[in-house]
């Protein structure tokens, strides 16, 4: 089939969309606040006297905010109406690669030109089928060159979504309705016989141990540890988005549940992992339990020790919450050589998060503030935008190199969509390391799979190195 | 009670005759068709018109049902038939059920059958998202929701503890795959015939549910296998040697279910196979020593070294060492690996041949073989032997 569309819409190929564009705002303070804010970012550099603006931001401040810019050319509204008429109205950010040749201070005035790239042939996805468009931006502060980005989308026509795209629900049956009630009020139970006093899993109307019709529940701790495991390849299902981790959890009451391990990517789940349950709202219809890994534990722990081997305590955890002053650096010195991984973050999604990044990144895109718009564009719910997944990676990274460190480049790629209620946990691996410079390869993993892949360079001061 | 006795089934009745569509996938006809053709193929293979046939014996999860089959295939009155739930582990059983029926008086001619396109119809392998809430609905719905939708997912999350257990890699179970594929490799009727593959191959095929690759997988197949079971003293008039039902035996374990038995043991062994090996070893009065060849049941290759273990051929863990010295012939007409994925309908068909001495990788001077039927879940085994033996 010859795609007439593609044809046409490559002709926008190499077209400026904006000349000489001005960014709304001098460079501030207040919005640099804000952006730290919503990230976590506690970075000395970034705020007080002589501060600048987190290189991550360099997309804001060319953003058209809620009134949208006047000065765009015709070229990307054309090629934008083109796709609108074609059914393709929805867009969705996939990539950003962001270089940084100085940094933006407070009264910086910034200009911009950016011009279309490339457009993708017609690309089927999970969101729906559509094109993705390249563009590049170069950004000048005070008219010399400050940095350069480029930035893809996808804009694509909504897969209509059928019950059936969602997660297999559980079965319920007369037999086992109370363990889902529990867990809709957010209890595990398990049953206990009341003639042996087995607790048993799954749930049944007598008990296999003794036979008796007698039972009770107690309600799960909620620890367990990772009896096995497997990681999910093949073949693909609309819910899931492979790889990713399905667990048997072995429970500290002694019984044996499947789940899905969170919080850990899937290939650090190991067996003897320690887990503790949480719930998933799934969709804002019914709740899940789940097992968070005992994030940090992974990369440093070793787990795959034989049964009987004394119980060890969980290892060292990144706070899941990314409250000021949380800190992640270790003896620098040890750490930094090339392979070394970085401690782990978690970055709890909140429903906060993603709306107060989107603010603070001047997105107002519906999809990250109105869950109803969301649902009807494709998506399960509000999901957060790229610029706050680029604020976390630089942040993350930062945290780790410390109050002197530079980013000089930050190059993602998003995958599974950052939902509320999820939790993202970064993890980074020195790839390279020339004098003061390393590349980390950084990615953080969701319920869903990897949110996020990609890589930073950073400038470290001569005195970590 | 023959999980503590020996039973009085053994050596009362035979096999004699086999017979199977093409193995493909995409037959372009219907299972019904396919039914028809494969139990007419096993009825000419017995020199034995549909008119002797009184019984028959098939799986759940099918479209044939017996009455239909026999209308297709000229088939008349039927004074025994039956279905056996639980997949794969069905298919020794319906020889065990028509030996039963034999031996009772209840029928005289049996015949037992499969026959599905699983490749181009429905395939089992692309996973389960919907259950009814009936009990057996519930117990696949606690595994639903989190993604583990597939019967590699289930197979696997067992074949991760026996790695762990006994401290292997998956790599181990590469030997599996490459024996099946080696036997393949020389038999005509299989899939993969004249394509054999290297442990290399196994190790750098994708995963598709780790710690099991695409290798470690069967194949999934359209086509159909009948076999037709008789009196000891009937089967010595009828066209082919017999081969001898010396012991058939189903077994389900403690806290069973199908697939998903996560909830018992160590999840390093198949205890339902256990009980399997114990009734087949005490009725046929024979041990691993005295086989042949070994027809085990191999839609994915961990659950060839656990049945091993189960059956004694070794010691726990040391079934993929086992498979790799080539001790033991292995599924020598490749497997459901390598032949076809036929809810191991075929590999009786090949344990026939072993006994006829037909068999394109003829094992010289086989006597006694051992089948085993679908793994995982509730099961079944054969010993069939010579004549004689």
């Amino acid at each position: 089939m010859t795609d007439g569309l593609y044809a046409r819409l490559r002709t926008y190929e190499g077209r400026g969309t904006t000349l000489s564009g001005v960014g709304k705002d001098l460079v501030n303070e207040p919005m640099i606040r804000h952006w730290c804010e919503a990230m976590g970012d506690t970075h000395p550099a970034y705020a007080g006297p002589g501060a600048v603006a987190p290189p991550t931001m360099l997309q804001a401040w060319t953003m058209g905010g809620l009134s949208g810019h006047a000065g765009r050319s015709v070229a990307q509204d054309e090629l934008f109406g083109l796709l609108d008429e074609a059914g393709c109205t929805s867009v969705v950010a996939t990539d950003c690669e962001q270089e940084y040749l100085r940094p933006l201070c407070p009264g910086d005035r910034i200009t911009f030109d950016s011009v279309i790239e490339s457009v993708s042939e017609r690309k089927t996805t999970k969101l729906g089928t559509g094109y993705f468009i390249t563009t590049r931006m170069d950004v000048r502060a005070g008219g010399e060159p400050a940095g350069r980005h480029r930035f893809r989308v996808l804009k694509y026509a909504p897969r209509i979504r059928k019950p059936k795209d969602g997660r297999p629900r559980p079965v319920i049956n007369r037999d086992n309705a109370g363990f889902w009630e529990g867990v809709a009020q957010r209890r595990l139970l398990i049953q206990r016989c009341g003639g042996c006093g087995e607790p048993r899993f799954p749930w049944l109307p007598g008990c296999g141990a003794c036979g008796s019709p007698q039972w009770d529940t107690l309600e799960a701790s909620g620890s367990g540890s990772v009896f096995s495991y497997v990681v999910m390849h093949h073949p693909p299902f609309p819910a899931f988005d492979p790889p990713f981790a399905v667990g048997l959890i072995e429970l500290a009451e002694g019984v044996r549940m499947v789940s899905n391990i969170v919080g850990v990517p899937p290939d650090k789940v190991r067996i003897g992992m320690p887990v503790e349950l949480e719930f998933l709202g799934v969709g804002g219809e019914y709740e899940l339990p789940v097992f968070r890994g005992v994030s940090g534990a992974s990369a440093d722990t070793d787990f795959s020790k034989p049964d009987g081997a004394p119980d060890r305590a969980p290892g060292p955890v990144a706070g899941p919450d990314p409250a000021p002053g949380h800190d992640l650096r270790p003896d620098p010195s040890s750490a930094l050589r090339v392979g070394a991984a970085l401690p782990s973050l978690a970055v709890p999604v909140t429903r906060t998060l993603i709306v107060a990044g989107a603010i603070a990144s001047r997105d107002f895109q519906d999809v990250h503030h109105d869950a109803e718009i969301a649902k009807e564009k494709g998506s399960p719910d509000i999901f957060m935008n790229i610029l706050t997944t680029n604020g976390l990676v630089g942040r993350y990274i930062t945290d780790f190199f410390g109050a002197h460190a530079v980013l000089r480049k930050v190059s993602i790629r998003l995958g599974a969509p950052n939902h509320p209620g999820d939790t993202m946990v970064l993890s980074g691996t020195i790839g390279v390391l020339e004098g003061t410079t390393a590349e980390v390869r950084v990615v953080g993993a969701n319920s869903l799979g990897n949110h996020v892949t990609g890589t930073v360079t950073v400038t470290i001061p001569e005195a970590a190195v | 009670m023959s999980i503590r006795e020996k039973d009085a089934l053994g050596g009362r009745a035979a096999v004699v005759g086999i017979g199977a569509t093409e193995f493909s996938k995409n037959s372009g006809r219907s299972e019904l068709r396919l039914a028809a053709e494969a139990v007419r193929a096993a009825l000419d293979d017995a020199g034995l018109s549909p008119a002797d046939v009184d019984g028959m014996v098939t799986f759940t999860m099918d479209t044939n049902p017996e009455i239909t089959v026999a209308q297709a295939a000229g088939i008349g009155e039927l004074s025994f038939f039956s279905r056996v739930h639980y997949g794969g582990g069905a298919a020794c059983a319906t020889v065990q059920q028509a030996a039963l029926a034999v031996a009772a008086g209840i029928a005289e001619v049996v015949v037992c059958y499969r026959a599905f396109n699983e490749r181009s119809g429905r395939r089992f392998g692309s996973g389960v998202q919907h259950r009814e809430p009936s009990a057996e609905g519930a117990a696949l719905g606690w595994n639903l929701p989190f993604g583990l939708l597939t019967p590699a997912s289930w197979v696997a999350m067992a074949a991760q503890r026996y790695l762990y257990a006994y401290g292997l890699s998956p790599e181990a179970f590469g030997h599996v795959a490459v024996t099946g594929r080696r036997h393949a490799a020389t038999n005509p009727a299989a899939y993969f015939y004249g394509r054999p593959i290297t442990l290399e191959d196994h190790a750098a095929s994708r995963w598709t549910v780790e710690p099991l690759r695409l290798l470690d997988c069967c194949q999934e197949t359209d086509g159909g296998q009948a076999v037709v079971v008789t009196g000891v003293e009937r089967a010595r008039d009828l066209r082919r040697p017999p081969a001898v039902i010396l012991a058939a035996a189903q077994g389900a374990g403690r806290a069973q279910e199908q697939m998903t038995s996560f909830y018992r043991d160590d999840l390093t062994g198949l205890p339902e196979m256990g009980v399997v090996a114990r009734q087949l070893w005490r009725t046929s009065g024979l041990a691993p020593k005295d086989i042949d060849v070994g027809i085990v049941y191999d839609h994915f290759t961990p659950f060839v070294l656990m049945q091993l273990e189960e059956f004694g051929f070794c010691k726990p863990g040391e079934g993929a060492a086992f498979v790799a010295s080539d001790v033991l012939p292995l599924n020598t007409h490749g497997g459901q690996l390598g032949e076809a994925y036929l809810h191991g309908m075929n590999g009786i068909a090949e344990a026939v041949r072993q006994i006829r001495g037909t068999a394109v990788n003829q094992i010289p001077g086989a006597a006694r073989a051992l089948v085993t039927a679908g793994t995982g879940v509730p099961t079944s085994g054969l010993v069939l032997g010579a004549d004689g033996e």
